[in-house]
């Protein structure tokens, strides 16, 4: 060791002796100094429930067969439906002659490809088992299973997530109402049960994973802003892909501290109300996760399990009001599936929605229905958003934290918003031009 | 100011504490919009771009218009 170096590491030691030794439990306290790594924003406010209450009566677990995605042809109509995809593929082959920019053979390649590691999971399939992969859990190793405070697991995992690919992380008790009842056929269930699994006719869930940690991943903006194009799809693709990625590999750390852990992504239940409970946003007027930091720029997945950590509690960063006045993403919206109603409600469209809590609940089917239209799928509510930015400009954040504490001002946000050009559809030419960041997200922004 | 090659008269002009206030506003008003320029072209929003570099510009040319018209003002 050289001098320089004995001085730096031996002096740098003696210090943290030194401080552990006044301290007394040194780790609990660098700990909690290293919380201010996964706070929200000042302007941020922490309360007890979600703005947008729940309706205990009638609130209950989904049947995920009525989603969109699984009775589309039923909410549609089976001849509409025919009728829907016939047009969708005149259109896609129209496009392709023109070489129309969004729509050509590159286009389409690069957003399907972009699934490629979405599609290696499922529901307790491939990357999303509910059970382990390959690593070496506690026992194999002949050792403890990880013990820890609440706080400083709660912290560990964050870390850990972060690692993995998220931008934000939150831990709630899980509500299992907003699990789904059953799901591909079989009913989901929990049971008292060490670890979780399933058979021919159900899922068990361990009564004992009463922990829910619910994640957002940043979107590309760029490709977003394309929308409705193929570039655009590819955006939501992308950020499937590394939801995918996330949840694997923190369920499999999970695992390797002894831990039970069932990752998940749209399946098994509402990432948005996991997500309001975490405190990781509001429910906005898309019926979707609107996080301070990314606004709707974010896919959500989550990890149910048993490690005890310390929860953190919804939001309020005034969006409820700030949705009421601006109704961008309804206006942009060429399906006319948001609603344009001033306050939430709970009042359903359809089947689609979970009835029971109160939302600006949106009529899916009409959504759906011009994804198959645009023949590539649409992300219009997320790029016209106003809280959708890239936050390279002190600009935004002044105006967000402003929009938080006096919402008188958010009309006048919001139109300045529109004045300065934002949420202006852009280029899926350009996009081939551009010198993108890796996945196309800038991994700094929203870390402070 | 010579006079009679004798001695020096050094006039120092006490300005009021109100235009030292505005002077600094007006430094932090075009650094903000600056930076919102920058900002918006790091972010590829050209119309917000040019929004904030014309903002930038009128307030950085009406403050150096103003401030010539004083140093005139005071010279006569």
């Amino acid at each position: 060791m050289k001098r320089r170096d004995f001085f730096k590491y031996g002096l740098g030691s003696a210090g943290v002796a030194v401080s552990g030794g006044i301290t007394g439990r040194a780790g609990e306290i660098n700990y909690v100094s290293q919380a201010s790594h996964f706070q929200h924003p000042w302007w941020v406010k922490e309360i007890e429930k979600p703005k947008l209450g729940i309706d205990d009566r009638i609130y209950s677990r989904f049947e995920a067969r009525k989603n969109v995605f699984g009775s589309m042809a039923k909410y549609y109509g089976i001849d509409n439906l025919r009728e829907l995809s016939r047009r969708s593929e005149e259109k896609t082959k129209k496009y392709y002659q023109e070489k129309r920019p969004g729509y050509r053979l590159e286009d389409r390649a690069l957003a399907d490809a972009a699934w490629v590691i979405s599609r290696q999971g499922g529901l307790n399939r491939g990357t999303r088992s509910w059970t382990r992969n390959f690593v070496t859990t506690p026992e194999e190793r002949g050792v403890d299973k990880y013990k820890a405070s609440p706080s400083q697991a709660a912290h560990l995992i964050k870390t850990a997530a972060r690692y993995f690919g998220a931008a934000t992380t939150g831990v709630a008790l899980l509500d299992h109402r907003h699990i789904h009842s059953e799901e591909r056929g079989k009913k989901i269930v929990f049971e008292k049960a060490d670890e979780p699994y399933e058979n021919d006719t159900k899922m068990v869930i361990p009564k004992k994973c009463k922990y829910a940690i619910a994640m957002t991943v940043l979107m590309p903006i760029d490709n977003i802003a394309c929308s409705p194009t193929a570039i655009s799809s590819a955006g939501s693709s992308m950020g499937y892909s590394r939801c995918e990625f996330l949840v694997a590999g923190l369920a499999e750390f999970i695992r390797g501290l002894g831990y039970t852990a069932i990752p998940s992504v749209n399946d098994l239940g509402s990432s948005v109300a996991v997500a309001v409970d975490a405190g990781l946003g509001e429910l906005g007027r898309t019926n979707r996760l609107i996080s301070p930091e990314y606004g709707p720029m974010v896919r959500l997945c989550k990890v149910l399990t048993d490690l005890p950590m310390t929860v953190d509690k919804p939001i309020d960063f005034g969006l409820m009001e700030f949705c009421k006045v601006c109704k961008r993403c309804a206006e942009a919206c060429p399906s006319g599936c948001i609603s344009y109603e001033d306050e939430p409600s709970f009042e359903i469209k359809g089947e689609w929605n979970n009835p029971g809590h109160k939302a600006w609940f949106e009529d899916s089917p009409k959504c759906l229905a011009y994804w198959e239209e645009s023949t590539s799928g649409c992300s219009n509510c997320i790029a016209v958003c106003p809280w959708t930015k890239k936050d390279k400009t002190v600009i935004h954040e002044i105006v967000k934290a402003a929009s938080a504490k006096i919402p008188a001002l958010d009309a006048f946000f919001n139109s300045m918003d529109k004045s300065f050009g934002y949420g202006r559809q852009k280029s899926a030419e350009k996009w081939w031009k551009t010198n993108h960041f890796e996945y196309g997200i800038d991994t700094a922004q929203g870390k402070g | 100011m010579k006079d009679n090659n004798s001695y020096w008269i050094l006039k120092i002009r006490k300005r009021p504490f109100y235009i030292w206030l505005l002077r600094f506003l007006w430094i932090v008003w075009l650094v903000f919009w600056a930076e919102a320029a920058l900002g918006s072209k790091a972010e590829l929003e050209p119309r917000a771009l040019v929004i904030s570099l014309i903002i930038f510009l009128v307030s950085l040319l009406t403050g150096l218009a103003l401030w010539l018209l004083g140093i005139k003002r005071f010279k006569k």
